[in-house]
């Protein structure tokens, strides 16, 4: 009797004791599936588990866009420690307090990031790879090497381009770029680039939001070309599609993918650790490499084929056009309400 | 003479099943219906309280403009539900036919995939290239595609498909209850067929035409995914307009408003739904 009167406590303790320790070495980072998970867990969470004796619970439900309604319903404690989302919704949710702000302290790795891009960010926002807007096209449709935006209103690709609806990002961003190509610039004056908008919107075969309907009229070859982030075009390339992809010379705006932590993550030390291991130089080059993208960090080292396509060098980073997200953000819905004035109606379909 | 036991032994006994229900309802609708409310009270950028996005969304013509394109769309859909589902319902029934089990099981069928499955499904079939539109052109009968997805057409299409089952099964059961006898006294009476039809079970069977119609119409109303894939670019409806300002322009505000909009003509149809159905038994003596 005596005996079970304090063995139950006893093991009741050690289980809690054991169950708490377990929870402390073990971190939820939240992103994406398919290709990305599988590069994500070989290169960089499987590294970073071995280095540092911490389980790392990857959970692959829902994009950024999603991510962020989650921290914001449950006011920055999602159940996730950290999470891969856009500067633009890390401006957001740090200006809400809804995401941890990073120190040079706690992330000496941010330090090495470039300043322009990181500034982007803001202090909540850890830049852990650039994309770009591409423009990408089917090979065996269109000959030759390609250089300018001016390919998508070329009157041969008449219902051969697709487009993306507004509440893809890439529609503003096309927006914008096109502005400055023809004259106007990224924030203040984007009517030359509504103007070209309206065009293609009369010629486009149609507007998807979603990238992967957007891939497959093109792989199904309905589509000869579009707009598209390069990270995404790689892999088609990679797949054996016949497409190929270009940064137009005109300049393009970069799609700056941040690791976030909500403000009320269980185990932050260990989240900002795992941040800190991504910036890294070693897992950047395993990351660019990896998952054929660019970092913000301009001393890596990676191969002259990736370097060639990738944004890897302060020079690359020049030639990038760099609106204010927080100002883009906050003029979405006027650019919205325009878009569905004057580019929904001239569309087709 | 036995004792009659008392009925009012325990008078709230008889409460008590409902109190799980009613707890479940309480905390995983009320409380978040209360705090969506109170979000839609509050200004997008700073969260004090502002009356701007009640505002804002009964002035901007394109969010006037989605209501009506929600109210027309739904309104179709609920039409072409109900008039397809009679028929079946009505076979369904009163047939003795061995077919009878699979007929039933053919019109259910559609739910035993998932909405999004079934969305592509029609994408393939009404898009340019899809599998209508290259017949009729392989026939000759047209020489361009013609337009059938990625508009409302294709999404009351889509929907139809979607909610057929739900009104085969609210017109099923209110023409089983239709007393079979007074079909047969009609037509030993020298009634048609036809005659039948229109004058004993169509009024009978009013509260199943208006329970489909209702059950179609708020289902449609409040669909996201077909809207989203078979409506393109041009057809923007109410609830693909709140995911919009929730996860794209994040104006939880301005969503909290469009979903209680949504709610309200929900309730106005049932509600007018109901009354339209107890003046129909009145009108029709039944």
């Amino acid at each position: 009797m005596m005996r079970s009167t304090y063995l139950i406590p006893a093991l009741a303790v050690g289980l809690v004791t054991i169950a708490g320790a377990a929870r402390a070495e073990e971190l939820v980072v939240n992103s994406y599936g398919g290709p990305y998970e599988a590069i994500i867990l070989e290169r960089i969470i499987h590294p970073f588990e071995e280095k540092t004796g911490i389980s790392v619970l990857y959970d692959p439900v829902g994009s950024s866009s999603q991510d962020y309604a989650k921290i914001k319903a449950t006011k920055g404690r999602p159940g996730f420690d950290v999470v891969v989302m856009t500067a633009s919704q890390s401006l957001d949710g740090c200006a809400e307090g809804l995401l941890e702000p990073f120190t040079p302290q706690a992330v000496p790795n941010l330090a090495h990031l470039n300043a322009a891009v990181s500034k982007m960010a803001g202090p909540c926002g850890a830049v852990h790879e650039l994309q770009y807007m591409s423009l990408l096209w089917r090979t065996d449709k269109i000959s030759g090497a390609q250089d300018s935006w001016a390919l998508l209103s070329d009157p041969m690709l008449d219902g051969k381009i697709m487009l993306p609806t507004f509440q893809n990002i890439m529609a503003a961003n096309l927006v914008q770029a096109l502005s400055v190509m023809h004259g106007g610039d990224l924030l203040d004056n984007l009517d030359p680039g509504f103007a070209v908008m309206r065009d293609l919107a009369g010629r486009a075969y149609g507007f998807e939001q979603s990238s992967s309907i957007m891939e497959n009229y093109l792989k199904d070859g309905q589509v000869w070309a579009m707009p598209f982030w390069n990270g995404r075009a790689q892999l088609l390339v990679d797949s054996g599609v016949p497409v190929d992809y270009v940064r137009p010379k005109e300049g393009t705006i970069p799609l700056v993918a941040t690791l976030n932590v909500p403000s009320g993550a269980q185990n932050k030390d260990a989240a900002l650790k795992f941040v800190d291991f991504f910036l890294s130089k070693q897992s950047q080059e395993a990351w660019v490499t990896g998952y054929k993208v660019g970092s913000a960090r301009s001393d890596i080292e990676v191969p002259a084929e990736i370097r060639a396509r990738q944004i890897t060098t302060e020079a690359d980073l020049n030639t990038l056009l760099l609106p204010d997200l927080g100002v883009t953000a906050a003029r979405l819905p006027d650019w919205g309400k325009r878009w569905d004035r004057e580019i929904v109606p001239a569309a087709k379909r | 003479m036995p004792a009659v036991p008392s009925r009012r032994r325990f008078p709230l006994g008889g409460y008590a099943p409902l109190v799980p229900p009613f707890a479940v309802l309480m905390l995983f609708f009320a409380v978040p219906m209360g705090m969506m409310i109170g979000i839609s009270f509050q200004d997008s950028d700073t969260g004090a309280f502002s009356l701007d996005s009640y505002h804002r969304f009964f002035t901007e013509d394109l969010l006037v403009a989605g209501i009506i394109r929600t109210l027309v769309m739904s309104g179709l859909v609920a039409l072409s539900v109900t008039v397809m589902a009679y028929p079946v319902a009505y076979f369904l029934a009163r047939s003795t036919s061995r077919w009878r089990s699979v007929i039933f099981a053919l019109a259910i069928a559609p739910e035993l995939a998932g909405v999004v499955l079934r969305t592509y499904g029609w994408l393939i079939i009404l898009e340019d290239g899809g599998f209508i539109n290259d017949f009729l052109i392989w026939l000759g009968l047209i020489s361009a595609p013609l337009p059938l997805a990625k508009n409302l057409f294709g999404v009351v299409v889509g929907l139809t498909h979607v909610i057929l089952p739900f009104g085969v099964l609210a017109l099923l059961t209110s023409i089983q209850g239709i007393d079979r006898n007074l079909e047969k006294s009609a037509q030993i009476l020298g009634a048609s067929r036809l005659a039948v039809l229109r004058h004993i079970v169509l009024p009978l069977s009013v509260p199943g035409i208006v329970s489909s119609l209702l059950i179609a119409f708020t289902m449609a109303a409040s669909a996201y995914a077909t809207p989203a894939l078979l409506g393109g670019s041009r057809f923007k409806v109410l609830a693909t307009m709140i995911y919009e300002q929730i996860m794209f322009y994040i104006n939880w505000p301005l969503a909290a408003v469009m979903a209680i909009v949504l709610l309200i003509l929900m309730l106005a149809f049932s509600y007018a739904g109901s009354k339209v159905e107890s003046r129909l038994h009145k009108k029709l003596h039944v």
